[in-house]
């Protein structure tokens, strides 16, 4: 499975994180990204997130003029983004538990012969 | 183009392309320039800090272009205007030049055949457009698309033509009665198509290809004088007409 795979779905969660607590333009979004390890993710893919947030009401963006350059979209968070950006928390965290739990868990283990396992 | 740095050759074709594919997909005019003024600007700042244009929009540009076309919706209005305005333009330039010369008569076959035509003029356009969006082609090879879409209409009309003196199908004969309702009420339809579509270029169009005719037809120029300046005031009059207005466009703009 590829990183652009894995990253489905959870891009989402960081993206509404990052927009909580500023308003961002999309290269700003793509360049925070970036400095928290994000490197393999081709930036673009944050505009059709972004689209569908917008749809979903998860995010509202206001045009506004840069000082120096074009007009620039500014994305911000909805009530309904915030409730959103909460059920990704608890869900990363589960699932974080869990993919930890089950990787240390069976890392300690040396499968031998099928079902049988052997603790070392 | 508002952004100080210049985007390179590959970033242009890419918006460009991207602008002509969501627009034959039937997205919202509004919100493709809001999407293509984000991804200019994202592509400038790439471009200042000397990241390639796969880092933005992966390796293949056709599938970004499908992964933005999924996530917006179709426009199903202004796609309903364009065909409309073209259907309605097209009937409205033949029934208003068609009255000039007198009284309406058309056959079943040429009632038909004109909307056959238009439809299948509609269909190939918006398919060559999307084809040529996605694909990576030299210029000759997207006139090798163009120009024969352009020209289907041209020589299904003259078929048509031909095909309607051929073949006898059942004449619609309008009594002066009823072609001038037939006028009044395209007249009717031009106006509100084009206060309804924002634009006159209906209007223009039409009343260069009808009333240089009927003018001439006033005058006691000679019949071989008013064939010559039949078509060069029509051509030039919508000529100055488009020229003029992407003027005012670009000062718009």
């Amino acid at each position: 499975m590829s990183t652009t795979q894995m990253l489905k779905g959870i891009l989402d969660g960081c993206l509404l994180a990052i927009i909580k607590n500023k308003e961002v333009y999309g290269y700003e979004l793509a360049d925070k990204l970036e400095t928290y390890g994000f490197h393999s993710f081709s930036e673009g893919t944050i505009y059709p997130l972004l689209l569908r947030m917008q749809k979903e009401g998860l995010v509202t963006s206001t045009l506004k003029k840069s000082t120096a350059g074009p007009r620039r979209k500014y994305y911000s968070l909805t009530p309904k983004g915030k409730q959103e950006l909460d059920i990704f928390i608890k869900r990363w965290d589960d699932l974080q538990t869990n993919v930890n739990n089950v990787l240390h868990h069976e890392s300690d283990t040396t499968t031998k012969k099928g079902d049988e396992t052997i603790e070392e | 183009m508002k952004n100080e740095v210049k985007l390179p050759e590959q970033s242009i074709t890419f918006i460009e392309n991207l602008r002509i594919y969501l627009f034959s997909n039937g997205k919202n005019s509004e919100e493709i320039e809001e999407i293509i003024e984000e991804l200019e600007d994202h592509l400038s700042e790439a471009e200042k800090r000397g990241k390639p244009i796969e880092k933005i929009i992966g390796k293949s540009p056709k599938e970004y272009m499908e992964m933005i076309s999924n996530e917006m919706v179709i426009d199903y209005r202004t796609w309903f205007k364009y065909v409309l305005l073209i259907i309605i333009g097209t009937f409205s330039i033949i029934i208003m030049s068609d009255l000039s010369e007198g009284d309406l008569s058309y056959s079943v076959l040429e009632i038909v055949g004109d909307i056959v035509i238009t439809a299948i003029f509609i269909f190939s356009v918006l398919k060559g457009f999307k084809y040529i969006s996605t694909m990576k082609q030299s210029l000759w090879k997207q006139m090798a698309i163009l120009i024969p879409i352009v020209m289907l209409p041209v020589f299904l009309f003259l078929g048509l033509i031909f095909l309607n003196r051929a073949v006898d199908t059942p004449m619609i004969h309008f009594s002066n009665m009823a072609s001038m309702i037939i006028g009044i009420m395209t007249l009717l339809f031009i106006i509100g198509m084009s206060l309804w579509a924002k634009t006159w270029i209906l209007i223009i169009v039409v009343a260069f290809i009808t009333l240089p005719n009927y003018l001439l037809t006033q005058t006691s120029l000679q019949y071989e004088t008013q064939l010559i300046l039949e078509p060069i005031i029509m051509c030039g009059g919508i000529g100055i007409y488009l020229w003029i207005s992407t003027i005012l466009e670009k000062k718009k703009a």
